[in-house]
């Protein structure tokens, strides 16, 4: 595992000096400050309960742009770019599997992904102590919540690392991904008003729900319920689409 | 060291490399020559384990190419034809990264990069970005990188390719220098380059391994000679005197001398019945000798030269039909 550990190192220290992350940090924190302000001041005129929080909070622009923008635009360069320059050949002849590569540059998008997400838990302290609340912060849903984003960030940017490992075009790695993570969001609810009475059969009610990342978010992590069959789906995608980057680039090895 | 048999590499029809077979010993600098589109890189993908071949078997140190990759790239340090390097990394993180991504203890990496920094003669410039040095320090980065962790076989992919002409002298320096410790395979589509570095050659040309041995004994045994013959006297006595000695040229006359220039087919030696044939004339003799071809001509002569009597072969052969 040394090979995904110095790999890890590297992206992250890359990812830390690219102009590209600092300008998605700066971006989504002057977004969500803004969100912040009008969040805090609607909490503080009618002093709700706790519950209204993560509806409020998930239908936020910033977090749309944390799902469906972000995890595109730090996975875009991660082998597209290596294709490009040619540098994935140097890569791919050091003694390291291929594997290895693919985890510690995955493993760092997310770890960069969560660092992003780091500065929000100011936020809690913020609702905490001030008088928004009704009740104390139940840290419980809190925790849950940012495990299913970490979840669900790990899974797009897996699709992230695969969407780049197709191509050398940097740019069409990124839309494929941002249009990937927009179906994910989207696409359960518009299937399901389209099959009509048809989406009322338990079975496909259970499929679409499955799938349905929003209310998952909404129904399950953000009061704090962790339920292991989401969990599974989340790991289960990641490593579907690791194994997927995998074969792309043995495909890419045999031309 | 490098053990290549049988190797065959298609991409779809296209056969980039064909039954190719050859072996470089410990310690050896060889040559890969070749002119663009040859073969060359696609040969030494497969030889760093890049690329699979379609067939045929490629052995590093012992090691099979295609069973135990991870093997064969722990002993191999590779510089490919663009050095591809991230230029938001500065020379020393970068070259740091490539020793711990190869395996070099952490205790001994700073003294592994400060040595193929050395070697490469790159320390002026380990605290630039890689972004920010000139096309000739990154080609020598490369090579630090190839370096680094200090393995016994080192690939080179056209390594002085795009360099001015002190960068390239400066580059040479380094692979001869590395004679002792390494063996090295070292393509280059240019010819006297690889003479000055090398003491063997493989040539390959359409996939094909053309030739194989020292430039001196290529030359000496693979292409037509030319003799050189000038005389005081009638042109009709010179002419004679080449009928005696069984070599058919046609004789010019110039500057008060009678000369010809016959081409000599591998392994004949007309001189001796020529000078014989002279003396017997009483013709004085002006110039006698035997002209080796250029290493250039030679290079011609085994790649387009050859593709060219291939295709008049196929010609006769259809006209004959």
């Amino acid at each position: 595992m040394n090979g995904a550990l110095v790999t890890f190192r590297k992206e992250l220290l890359s990812y830390c000096v690219s102009p590209v992350s600092w300008i998605v940090g700066v971006l989504f924190y002057w977004w969500r400050g803004l969100e912040l302000r009008a969040l805090v001041d609607y909490f503080a005129r009618y002093r709700v309960d706790q519950e209204l929080l993560p509806p409020q909070t998930y239908s936020l622009g910033s977090t749309f742009l944390m799902v469906v923008l972000v995890p595109g635009l730090l996975t875009m360069r991660s082998f597209a770019e290596e294709r490009r320059t040619g540098s994935l050949e140097t890569l791919l002849t050091a003694p390291v599997r291929d594997g290895e590569v693919i985890l510690g540059k995955w493993a760092a998008a997310t770890a960069f992904y969560s660092l992003l997400w780091l500065p929000s838990v100011l936020v809690l302290h913020v609702l905490e102590y001030g008088p928004f609340l009704a009740a104390d912060l139940a840290f419980g849903p809190v925790f849950a919540a940012y495990l299913g984003m970490f979840l669900l960030a790990g899974m797009l940017l897996a699709f992230g690392c695969f969407a780049s490992s197709l191509t050398d075009n940097v740019l069409l790695a990124a839309l494929l991904t941002i249009m990937f993570d927009y179906g994910l969001l989207t696409l359960p609810r518009q299937i399901a008003g389209l099959l009509g009475e048809a989406a009322q059969d338990w079975r496909v009610r259970e499929l679409l729900d499955k799938f349905d990342v929003m209310r998952n978010f909404s129904e399950w992590f953000a009061r704090g319920l962790i339920d292991t069959s989401q969990v599974a789906f989340y790991v289960g995608g990641i490593a579907f689409f690791l194994c997927l980057c995998g074969i792309s680039l043995a495909a890419r090895r045999i031309g | 060291m490098i053990r290549v048999r049988d190797l065959t590499k298609r991409y779809g029809s296209f056969v980039a490399v064909e039954r190719l077979s050859f072996e470089v010993g410990r310690g050896e600098i060889v040559g890969f020559l070749g002119p663009n589109g040859a073969g060359k890189t696609t040969t030494l993908r497969v030889l760093t384990g890049f690329q699979p071949a379609t067939s045929g078997t490629a052995e590093l140190a012992g090691m099979n190419v295609a069973s135990d990759s991870l093997g064969v790239r722990r002993q191999l340090g590779y510089l490919p034809q663009e050095v591809p390097i991230y230029p938001d990394l500065r020379v020393i993180e970068y070259l740091r990264y490539r020793a711990a991504l190869k395996g070099v203890p952490a205790k001994a990496r700073a003294g592994a990069v400060a040595r193929a920094m050395d070697k490469a003669g790159i320390v002026d410039v380990g605290h630039k970005l890689v972004g920010h040095v000139s096309h000739g320090y990154r080609q020598r980065v490369g090579l630090a990188d190839a370096l680094v962790a200090n393995p016994p076989i080192l690939i080179l992919d056209e390594p002085t390719s795009g360099l001015d002409p002190n960068q390239r002298r400066r580059i040479k320096q380094v692979v001869r220098d590395l004679a002792n410790e390494h063996t090295v395979l070292f393509s280059s589509h240019i010819l006297g380059e690889v003479q000055e570095v090398t003491s063997r050659v493989l040539v390959i040309h359409r996939g094909v391994l053309r030739a194989d041995g020292s430039p001196a004994e290529l030359v000496a045994r693979g292409a037509s000679r030319r003799l050189r013959v000038a005389v005081r006297g009638e042109p009709g006595a010179l002419a004679s005197a080449l009928a005696a000695g069984g070599i058919a040229a046609d004789v010019v006359v110039g500057d008060g001398l009678a000369s010809a220039v016959a081409e000599l087919p591998a392994g004949a030696d007309p001189v001796p019945a020529l000078a014989a044939a002279l003396a017997a004339r009483a013709l004085p003799v002006h110039e006698l000798r035997v002209e080796l071809p250029t290493l250039e001509e030679w290079f011609h002569a085994v790649t387009e030269g050859a593709d060219r009597g291939e295709e008049a072969a196929a010609a006769a052969q259809e006209a004959g039909r």
